[in-house]
């Protein structure tokens, strides 16, 4: 092992000259092409991302969503690097270029926590209990910058003051249990962006917390987020948490990409039914007819033995025969950004409200 | 913290009390304490012995009264006279030093080797030396504690010592041990096929080669280091500790590391006379020295790297300090060899009668007594402990703060050691506190065995002649160790743990 | 408001809500046998099965067990004379166990009747101080942890009492005072003794499941607190009380084997497993098979007991093995 040669990130990240690679777009940060990611187990092949694609532009905002099981999670961590020894990875994630999967252990370290950023979902465990919370963000620093403990310690506080712990500098010397779990994620958040990343992967970062202060932290992210010019990849079972924030979003089912398109049209105009029954269980406030929550019904595919069809045919009120029999592909509808993978996008087209395909029965007959 | 451990320690207190009183009405009442004195043909004389030890037992006294007698005199320092109107506090004192002696290296050793292997074995989940270990673990914790007792004085004793007369080593024994060390280091290891077959062919040869040099220099008939010996381990004991402690991305590090072992072998090379006839206290006093000396090298090379560089080279102090250790001792072989007339290996006794020899000489002397009856104790501990931080470190390594570690750009080095590592100790110091007992326990057994005059004797022999006072003499001392030990066990959790601590 | 009259009308068969009924009806029905099924497979659990079975209807039906006659003809207490120095005649020649397979002490008692008395008796009480064990820690844990508040602090204390003296100390005190009086009293006793780290888990296990949605539901509804530990609780905890009561049985062995050899355990003429090695322990030189049969058939048993415990732990818990995400 070489001393002499300390991974610093600038390194890694501007020895092949940037953007040179090919000629897409200059702003394009992140581009993932036909990602998998299966973990043999003791029943078989668990098939969790069956070929993800996306790109996320520099400072851009990318929502993905999907039902949990969806692989949303298991997607982000294998950019990151983060999986276990027994998943079986292909596909491509080009950043700035280049392809992570494809670098050596050490370089590849060299871009997480410094370039990629990773909030999770749960705060109440994602720290170290033994540590102190400056420990753990000087920590973030040390690794990848060479300087004195004392300096990081420096960047940790104004870190957590910017996302509004206040008394930060006392604060560095408390441990998490002394956080409730809000500020333990405000925590997370001042360790993503302590090394000003270029892109900040959020796995739910609200989903544990209590609701009275997701919005809060929601809001906190995108202020931080601005403040470092850093991109985000906003993954959430919840259209709602989407919904304000995010420039394009990626609708997910059974380990593929079902819909993407930017956000606004996607919401009014959904092009495939999963998207649209979606929408359909979130409560709106203009419905004045007092509906209720209509969560889709049935439950997603085994990842083990999936139909050969469409993956959403079970439960999908459009499905016909070719359904069954073919899969459909990621193929652009009305507008150009706008691709879907279903059959029948023109019968959502077609319609006024394609959520009430997901009314119940008693509800139709009315 | 000192609320939590100081009510720890009170409730413990008032425990041990109350199972002293379990076991003094237990001993009581276990039999006839008169056994000895029926077969006397005279029927006079035997009258008044039974009056005599009546008496002396204090047999009319109710027993919860006895117990409280007895209390009393333990504050007071006196622990009774036995059944044979002996002094059993002059008994206790010889038999404790012995056994506590074994029971505290054992338990150590268990603790340090169980918990490296535990952590390895985790980290090497599924692989070779996982599942030999997962084996072996399962085997050691089925091994009736004396059996193996019996076995190590008959082989690695008796047998060992015969062999010592000729220590050469034949041809089929190299090659077998040379192909068991391969497959080990090649599980331990890890890696890729070739990586796999590259180490095998190097342990291979290296260990075969290492037991042609002993076998052809009839090593083992004088056993030594030699200066250039102790200069390669010290370096490889720098290296070692900068890996554990700091890694290698930096250099101030294992600069300081280097330095330190340079300076210790520096030590070893001119500190010959002070080395010659030490007192303990004076190697104490050295190895505080030492460790003095090596923070002050870290702290002077380091730089911005301080805090690794001084805890790379205070191990590496600690390491090198071992070595000069061992190769001090060997250098005294020649002599105690001769002492001991050629049979090391000792199995009775926990030491030569009438032994003397300078430091060296009379470590060398407990070594030889202590070795095997503490491997017979040790490997259930062993086992304990290797099984027990296996599971913890693999629970560990399953939390999210272990991931949110891997995702800050950590190594993996630093995630293991710093994350992983740290909070699996967490758990295994309440294993501390059970298995402390255990030991205690086995401890009798292997005394037995091994014909050691210790505390394990005073109990059976009291069980056995219905003889409260030396019973309760073991127990206020094993029951007393294990009150203290599960105190460390306390503090060293606190440490460990910031949520005792700060609470 | 349109609905799906546009398409074809959706097949029936595979109505999504059927689909997760009959879901959760197979996930409830296969608990006990995804148990069962991993216990099957565990490759050591079932060799140890396989040995400890073996053992069992060797040692009972050899020599025979009370008023049951054996295949075995040689009694363990009958002396005899010494053949070939009573060294052990198991295939010497061939597949055949001869006069004396396992050989003969130096009043030529024959080894193997001896080897497989002790058998019976260590396992019988072995077994005896799983059980004892199992009731007791059961019985302790389950009220500690269920009612809480006094009882709670009383159990808590006693346990904390006897595990802060050495289980070794505390049974070879138990054994001298019950002990001799037979086999069955030592096993009992012993068991006294030992249930300490069972009762500890178990009330564990209670304090956690008491909060638990199912028994807050339950006692709502005025259900009996017998009748939310025995319908609700203890079906949530066997896991830990069948792999617990498992390992007592092989630490149940070592116990005992310790025991006779300080002299506490089984009293001649009577033999246990430990009292033959304690026996012949100073043969190892001129006689080693009087030392090494009794020990491999303690460490074949206890070894078993352990594996089928760990195969019971991975089957009713096999969290350790799966990778997480
Ligand atoms: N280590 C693993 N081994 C086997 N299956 C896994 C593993 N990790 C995740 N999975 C499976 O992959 C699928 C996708 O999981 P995940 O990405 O966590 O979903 P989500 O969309 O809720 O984040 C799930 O069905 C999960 O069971
Ligand atoms: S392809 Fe068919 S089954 Fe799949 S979503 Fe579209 S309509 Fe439904
Ligand atoms: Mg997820």
């Amino acid at each position: 092992m070489s001393m002499s040669d300390p991974a610093h990130p600038e390194d890694a990240t501007t020895t092949p000259p940037l953007d040179a690679v090919d000629g897409r777009t200059s702003d394009e940060l992140l581009r993932v092409e036909d990602l998998t990611v299966s973990f043999p187990t003791d029943d078989g092949l668990v098939q969790a991302v069956r070929g993800v694609s996306y790109s996320v532009r520099e400072r851009e905002v990318l929502g993905i969503v999907g039902e949990s099981g969806s692989g949303k999670s298991v997607s982000s961590m294998a950019l990151m690097g983060l999986l276990p020894k027994s998943a079986r990875v292909t596909g491509s994630v080009y950043f700035r270029g280049r392809d992570v999967l494809q670098l050596r252990e050490k370089h590849q370290r060299a871009l997480r926590g410094s370039r990629i950023a990773m909030i999770f979902q749960d705060p109440m465990t994602a720290l170290n209990p033994v540590y102190s919370i400056g420990d753990q963000l000087a920590e973030a620093v040390l690794s990848h910058h060479t300087m004195p403990r004392k300096k990081a310690l420096d960047r940790a506080a104004e870190m957590l003051d910017m996302v509004g712990i206040p008394q930060a500098r006392e604060r560095l010397r408390n441990y998490p249990h002394e956080f409730s779990g809000g500020m333990r994620q405000r925590v997370m958040i001042a360790m993503a962006v302590i090394n000003n990343p270029d892109i900040i992967i959020a796995d739910e970062p609200t989903t544990a917390l209590d609701v009275t202060v997701q919005a809060q932290i929601l809001e906190t992210l995108i202020e931080v987020k601005d403040a470092v010019n850093a991109a985000i990849i906003m993954i959430t079972h919840d259209l709602g948490v989407i919904a304000g924030i995010a420039d394009r979003t990626l609708v997910m089912y059974a380990g593929k990409p079902v819909e993407v398109a930017e956000t606004g049209p996607m919401f009014a105009n959904p092009r495939m039914p999963y998207t649209a029954g979606l929408m359909g269980s979130i409560p709106s406030l203009e419905d004045s007819t007092n509906e209720r929550l209509r969560p889709i019904k049935g439950t997603p595919p085994s990842l083990i033995s999936l139909p050969i069809g469409c993956a959403f045919e079970p439960r999908c009120p459009l499905s016909t025969a070719e359904c069954l029999e073919t899969e459909p592909p990621l193929t652009e509808t009305d507008k150009p950004d706008h691709v879907a993978a279903c059959h029948h996008w023109q019968k959502l087209a077609a319609v006024d409200d394609p959520t009430a395909y997901f009314r119940t029965e008693s509800e139709v007959g009315r | 913290m000192a609320v939590f451990i100081l009510r720890r320690f009170i409730i413990s207190t008032f425990t041990l009390l109350a199972a002293s009183f379990v076991v003094y009405f237990g001993v009581s009442i276990s039999g006839d304490p008169f056994e000895d004195l029926r077969g006397i043909q005279d029927e006079g004389d035997a009258q008044i012995q039974i009056a005599a030890r009546r008496e002396l037992l204090q047999l009319d006294v109710p027993v919860p009264l006895r117990w409280f007698n007895w209390l009393t005199g333990i504050f007071r320092g006196d622990f009774g006279l036995n059944i044979r109107n002996q002094d059993v506090s002059a008994l206790l004192s010889n038999a404790a030093a012995a056994t506590m002696q074994m029971v505290i290296v054992a338990t150590v050793l268990a603790i340090v080797l169980g918990v490296t292997v535990g952590i390895v074995s985790a980290l090497r989940q599924y692989s070779g030396f996982d599942y030999s270990l997962t084996f072996a673990a399962f085997l050691f914790y089925s091994l009736p504690v004396f059996w193996v007792a019996v076995m190590l004085k008959q082989y690695a004793a008796i047998e060992f010592n015969n062999w010592l007369r000729d220590p050469t080593i034949s041809p089929t024994v190299t090659v077998v041990v040379a192909l068991l060390a391969a497959v080990a280091w090649q599980a331990l290891i890890g890696g890729d096929r070739q990586r796999r077959l590259v180490v095998s062919i190097t342990s291979f040869a290296s260990t075969a080669a290492v037991l042609v040099f002993f076998s052809t220099t009839r090593w083992f008939a004088d056993p030594g280091f030699g200066t250039i010996v102790v200069g390669v381990m010290s370096v490889i004991s720098a290296v070692v500790a900068t890996y554990l402690t700091a890694g290698f991305r930096h250099r101030p590090p294992l600069q300081a590391a280097g330095a330190t072992a340079v300076a210790g072998v520096g030590f070893y090379l001119v500190g010959g006379p002070i080395l010659a006839e030490p007192s303990a206290w004076t190697l104490l006093g050295l190895f505080v020295l030492g460790i003095g000396a090596a923070l002050g090298i870290g702290a002077g090379l380091g730089g911005i790297h301080r805090r690794q560089a001084m805890s790379a080279s205070a191990l590496t102090a600690v390491l090198v300090s071992g070595v000069i250790f061992m190769d001090q001792l060997l250098q005294a072989y020649e002599r105690f060899f001769g002492l001991v007339r050629g049979r090391p290996i000792s199995t009775v006794g926990s030491a030569t009668p009438g032994f003397t020899g300078n430091f060296w000489e009379v470590g060398l002397d407990s070594i030889s007594h202590l070795m095997l009856p503490t491997v017979a104790l040790l490997l259930i501990s062993f086992a304990v402990y290797t099984r027990y931080t296996r599971a913890s470190m693999l629970e560990v390594m399953n939390q999210d703060y272990i991931r949110t570690a891997r995702a800050k750009g950590l190594t993996e080095r630093t995630v293991v050691m710093r994350h992983g590592f740290r909070n699996a100790l967490i758990p295994v110091t309440t294993l501390m506190a059970f298995d402390f007992g255990a030991v205690i326990g086995g401890a009798v057994i292997t005394e037995q065995v091994f014909g050691w005059q210790g505390m394990g004797t005073l109990f059976i022999r009291g069980l056995n002649e219905v003889d409260p006072n030396p019973v309760m003499a073991f127990f206020v001392v094993a029951g007393g160790s294990i009150v203290v030990f599960n105190m460390i066990a306390d503090i060293a959790y606190a440490y460990l743990d910031p949520r005792i601590r700060l609470s | 408001m349109s609905t799906n009259t546009e398409g074809p009308p959706v097949t029936r068969d595979h109505e999504p809500t059927q689909v997760a009924d009959d879901g959760m009806e197979v996930i409830a029905r296969t608990q006990g046998q995804m148990v069962l099924r991993r216990f099957l497979r565990h490759r050591a659990a079932m060799l140890g099965l396989g040995t400890l079975l073996f053992i069992v209807v060797l040692a009972y039906t050899s020599i025979g067990y009370g008023p049951f006659g054996g295949w075995w003809d040689k009694s363990f207490l009958r002396t005899g004379t010494v053949l070939d120095g009573g060294r052990p005649t198991l295939f010497t020649e061939g597949f055949a166990l001869g006069e004396h397979p396992f050989g003969q002490d130096n009043v030529g008692k024959d080894y193997f009747a001896l080897v497989m008395r002790g058998t019976q008796q260590s396992l019988v009480v072995a077994f005896i101080i799983g059980i004892v064990t199992t009731l007791l820690g059961t019985l302790i844990g389950a009220a500690a942890g269920f009612f809480r508040g006094r009882t709670e602090a009383v159990l808590m204390r006693i346990t904390d009492a006897m595990i802060s003296v050495p289980t070794l100390i505390f049974a070879a005190i138990v054994a001298a005072v019950f002990g001799r009086t037979g086999i069955v009293f030592l096993g009992i006793a012993l068991g006294v003794v030992t249930w300490t780290g069972l009762a500890r888990l178990v009330r564990g296990e209670f304090m956690a499941l008491r909060e638990k949605e199912f028994v807050e539901a339950a006692r709502a509804i005025g259900t009996s607190n017998w009748r939310i530990i025995t319908k609700h609780i203890l079906p949530n905890t066997v896991g830990v009380i069948i792999v617990t009561a498992t390992l007592a049985i092989a630490a149940g062995i070592l116990l005992e084997t310790a025991l006779s050899f300080l002299g506490l355990g089984i009293q001649p003429p009577d033999v246990s497993l430990g009292s033959l090695i304690t026996e012949y322990q100073t043969a190892m030189v001129s006689r080693p098979w009087l030392f090494w049969w009794p020990g491999i058939f303690i460490v074949a048993i206890a070894l078993s007991v352990n594996f089928i415990g760990d195969g019971l732990r991975d089957a009713f818990d096999p969290r350790q093995n799966r990778v997480r995400d």
